[in-house]
């Protein structure tokens, strides 16, 4: 059998893979959340400095228009606004808005304190003080870079290497400032409820399961069942619901010829076929899991190996029906 | 509740809850939306409430259910309540408050040893520098940075100096406020350099200290060649007592920083490093407030003020105002 049987195509695998950031709030139930990349991080930054910009140059322009001082001395001032809007423009909005400077909150982004309580005003300084020094010096310093001589040049290139190399080196992309202020930056996460697929109505009168087809799989392919059944159909483009009925109907064959099922799965009923097997395997599986049993995958990754075609301990047919 | 009979155990358990957790979710989106101030006093106290509730539910919900949906929704759900219910609810004034009178003059305190080191390490540049101008003042081209200089060179002469040092507002006053922004950014981003250098084990901090310091004594050196001594004190002194300070206080949180990684005691240098920043922090954010000032002093009293003697009591009296609220603020009474 292959081992990719039961991948669905659409979304599963997502999820494993990425950098997850665990933090323990005073409830002390851990909660995990998707460490931000640094893609995402670089646009929000590259956003915070349009605004700001943006910002100085409307103040230059209002006191230019407004014609109270002479050109150069808008020049200074604007020059003066440049460095003292940079530091108290991040610390202010992270602090008066949770975390977030403008750029972040356009990208989806979060400050969080690593130690589970809240952020407090001394990370956020801490952080920012630190990015004048990874980004904005080295920032500027390249940009005049034409100017400046060999040697300084290699150092700056050298200097910018350390620093990028910090947040790919550890764990949770934390760089210089985020490690001396404690803090991480995270992915905020969108709280999407789907329908629970075990709540539907099953017709259950065509298909039943007995213990022995449910020994098969673990919770890795229950919930990659899950992704695949969560799509919704109707959303869908007309050729690719073809596909996801195709998808369906190759599944569905799979399973049955895994798990030795005998009886006939009709045309075009496929999604009910693995609607009720889903169910009574997610039951199943749950059962076992209250009992100590958890099972991770077929493979039975988790467990100790013990071969589990032994189970015949009445958590049968009837799991479906438990009151 | 009707929650029909017939599910399994983990959607029932989701069928009995999901009410809740719905209405968590649209208290937190007003939180966030409008802020926790705009919320009811019932929406504030059921938000608390639910958000325990919900945690139960998912550290729950992680032991008994295999519902991929369910989990995911929690996770978020709970992540997304715990940052509202745990959002800073300082105020910004208050927070500003308590850091001017108790944190910085705390600080600078505790730090004051490592300030008079880089004290120290400031005037034995200044020193270095005067002597080796006295040996051959071509060090003086060596160690001044053409931009800083404007034109004053070991070849100026003393009409040319004083012209610098007595310009008046009406003289140039363009050129001078670009020239103010120019040394005023120079000045924060030497500042800066120190402060964060000092992370490197203190050195690279140190030795920008001492360079500093190398050119003050050159560049007073040269002046006091001519015989303009006493009037290159008073030009200095207007706000150089506060600008070379801002410059010594930022070494010193750099020093502070570089003290966690030489020597962290008992504790990782992570950790030790995270631990000696909320000091060094504080000095970084007063030595930035002092070049802010210091620019000031010189983009507009140094050219208002032309008399050497009110310079040299104006530049004395700030100094001893920054003396007296490092040393005197926020002290507790015992």
């Amino acid at each position: 059998m292959s081992r990719t049987s039961l991948r669905a195509p659409t979304r599963a695998g997502t999820g494993d893979q990425r950098m997850v950031a665990e933090i323990l709030p005073p409830e002390g139930v851990p909660i995990r959340f998707e460490v931000a990349g640094l893609g995402a991080r670089t646009v929000a930054q590259i956003a915070d400095i349009l605004i700001t910009f943006a910002a100085l140059v409307v103040v230059m322009a209002v006191l230019f228009l407004s014609d109270l001082i002479s050109v150069e001395a808008v020049i200074g001032i604007g020059a003066l606004l440049f460095f003292a809007i940079r530091v108290p423009y991040y610390v202010l909005t992270e602090t008066l808005m949770n975390g977030q400077t403008w750029g972040k909150r356009l990208t989806g982004l979060r400050v969080i304190s690593a130690d589970g309580r809240s952020l407090s005003a001394h990370a956020v300084t801490v952080r920012n003080l630190l990015k004048e020094m990874e980004i904005f010096v080295p920032g500027t310093m390249l940009l005049a870079a034409s100017s400046l001589d060999r040697l300084t040049v290699i150092l700056l290139l050298v200097w910018i290497v350390i620093l990028l190399a910090v947040p790919l080196a550890n764990g949770h992309r934390q760089r210089l400032g985020d490690i001396l202020a404690g803090t991480y930056v995270v992915m905020l996460p969108t709280p999407v409820l789907l329908p629970d697929l075990a709540e539907q109505p099953v017709a259950d009168s065509a298909y039943r399961f007995l213990p022995h087809h449910l020994d098969h799989y673990g919770r890795y392919e229950l919930q990659t069942l899950e992704a695949l059944l969560q799509v919704d159909a109707r959303s869908l483009g007309r050729i690719s619901a073809d596909r996801h009925q195709t998808n369906l109907r190759k599944v569905a064959e799979t399973i049955s010829r895994r798990i030795g099922y005998r009886t006939h799965i009709a045309e075009g009923d496929a999604e009910t076929f693995l609607l009720a097997f889903y169910r009574t395997q997610r039951a199943y599986l749950e059962n076992r899991k209250l009992f100590g049993d958890a099972r991770e995958d077929k493979f039975h990754r988790d467990t100790d190996g013990t071969p589990d075609s032994s189970a015949g301990n009445g958590a049968g047919e009837g799991t479906d029906r438990r009151g | 509740m009707s929650v029909a009979q017939n599910l399994i155990r983990s959607a029932r358990f989701r069928a009995e809850r999901e009410a809740d957790w719905r209405r968590l979710e649209a208290i937190v989106t007003k939180a966030e939306r409008r802020g926790l101030k705009s919320l009811a006093f019932d929406e504030a106290q059921a938000m608390a409430t639910l958000y325990r509730q919900a945690m139960a539910s998912l550290s729950m919900a992680r032991e008994i259910s295999l519902d991929r949906a369910l989990l995911a929704y929690l996770e978020a759900l709970c992540a997304r309540a715990y940052l509202a219910v745990y959002a800073p609810q300082e105020r910004l004034g208050g927070m500003l408050g308590r850091l001017l009178v108790v944190g910085i003059p705390g600080a600078a305190r505790r730090l004051f040893p490592l300030i008079l080191i880089s004290y120290a390490i400031m005037i034995l540049g200044g020193v270095a520098g005067w002597m080796l101008f006295q040996n051959d003042p071509g060090w003086y081209d060596a160690l001044m940075p053409q931009g800083l200089a404007s034109g004053r060179g070991v070849d100026s002469s003393r009409e040319d100096l004083l012209a610098v040092i007595y310009s008046g507002q009406d003289a140039q006053s363009g050129k001078l406020a670009a020239f103010t922004s120019l040394l005023f950014s120079h000045n924060t981003r030497i500042a800066i350099l120190i402060f964060s250098l000092g992370v490197l084990a203190c050195v690279p901090g140190t030795v920008l200290t001492f360079l500093n310091g190398l050119m003050l004594g050159v560049f007073v050196a040269l002046h006091a060649d001519r015989g303009l001594l006493y009037d290159i004190s008073a030009w200095l002194t207007i706000h150089g007592v506060t600008e070379i300070s801002a410059i010594v206080v930022a070494c010193a949180g750099g020093l502070h920083l570089g003290q966690a990684v030489l020597f962290p005691g008992e504790v990782r240098r992570r950790d030790a490093l995270r631990r000696n920043a909320r000091d060094a922090v504080k000095l970084a954010i007063l030595s930035a407030m002092m070049l802010v000032v210091a620019a000031g002093l010189e983009g507009f009293g140094r050219q208002l003020i032309q008399e050497p003697g009110v310079r040299i009591r104006i530049g004395v009296t700030i100094g001893l105002a920054w003396i007296a609220w490092l040393a005197l603020s926020g002290r507790r009474r015992t």
